[in-house]
């Protein structure tokens, strides 16, 4: 999807819109940025029972520049932050992220900590967050149909122009 | 091959080479000894270098804040041979604490040594590599302090029971 700029002439045709859309929510290469317990869960969300790959989150890219989903997972640290900030950078537009489970939402149980990021959304713009510490398989599924939900109803040139990253 | 010593008998042998500087107690089968800050570098060395201790491996360096009694730093140094541990506590003041560099015996104190470093601001002399481990760059403070004040603590109180004054409430 990399292939996309927002230079790109699409037309405003709802069957071209339709269909692009449609293309783009069910392959979504997805980059696990697992941290902590949370990456477990994700693991098992991608394995024989759960599965998500059955939505199209297919395959696991090989690093950030052939990613168009992050998938933050666990407890982002201050020492952490700038990595995940880097890795994000890389990846190519149009590019969303969940976060998913307590510690990347909100900093979680680590609310009062001097290491921890309260919350992965300080640093990049999250598109879903997922609750729970961690949150079950299941939760990841909505979380990743809720994506799928915003993206079939996304104009691209608009996600372009509300400049969810400093790369364009 | 060596044979295991009891601490009764690690401590005398200590107590031998170091006098009256060392006191040694049996913690839990383990020989716990406190040495002067001086003499910290010569013990660590003690206890690896002579045959009948051959404690060839180090656990661990750690430190503790003991408020106004000042820091304790504990090194435990185990012999894989011998299979007996020694522990080595040296108090420290609370004004700019600092001890000497072990990490050109045991390799290993490097990275235990620059933690103490930022967890504890204990100044480490003649270490190799003097700068932050865990910690980002930027900050400010040694966080395994008693007084270091968590601001998110500042800002809303811990909600719960704090351990130690629960039994004031009753």
């Amino acid at each position: 999807m990399g292939v996309i700029t927002e230079k790109t002439p699409l037309p405003k045709v709802k069957p071209v819109k339709f269909i692009l859309n449609w293309g783009r929510r069910y392959s979504l290469w997805v980059f696990n940025f697992g941290l902590a317990c949370c990456s477990i869960e994700f693991i098992s969300a991608s394995a024989a029972k759960n599965d998500f790959i059955r939505l199209g989150v297919i395959p696991f890219a090989h690093g950030p520049r052939q990613a168009d989903l992050l998938l933050v997972a666990g407890t982002v640290t201050d020492k952490m932050a700038p990595v995940i900030n880097r890795l994000y950078e890389q990846m190519p537009e149009p590019k969303y992220v969940i976060s998913f489970g307590s510690c990347s939402n909100c900093g979680g149980p680590y609310w009062d900590s001097y290491a921890v990021t309260k919350g992965v959304d300080q640093i990049i713009p999250c598109d879903v967050y997922v609750p729970g510490c961690p949150p079950r398989p299941e939760a990841l599924l909505q979380g990743i149909i809720t994506l799928q939900e915003k993206i079939k109803n996304e104009d691209i040139q608009e996600k372009f122009r509300s400049g969810t990253s400093a790369v364009s | 091959m060596g044979r295991r010593l009891s601490p009764d008998d690690l401590g005398s042998r200590l107590r031998a080479r170091f006098g009256d500087d060392v006191e040694v107690l049996d913690v839990f089968g383990d020989a716990v000894a406190t040495v002067p800050v001086d003499r910290y570098h010569d013990a660590v060395r003690f206890c690896r270098d002579e045959p009948e201790f051959g404690c060839d491996f180090c656990d661990f360096t750690g430190g503790v804040d003991l408020g106004d009694d000042g820091f304790e730093v504990v090194t435990q140094l185990f012999s894989t041979t011998n299979k007996h541990s020694v522990r080595l506590k040296v108090r420290l003041p609370r004004d700019e604490p600092s001890i000497p560099t072990v990490s050109d015996l045991f390799p290993t104190c490097d990275w235990h040594e620059r933690e103490l470093m930022e967890m504890f601001g204990i100044a480490i002399e003649g270490h190799p590599r003097p700068v932050k481990l865990l910690l980002s760059e930027p900050f400010e403070g040694h966080p395994l302090r008693k007084d270091f004040a968590l601001m998110s603590r500042e800002a809303k109180p811990w909600p719960g029971a704090v351990e130690g004054e629960e039994d004031e409430d009753e």
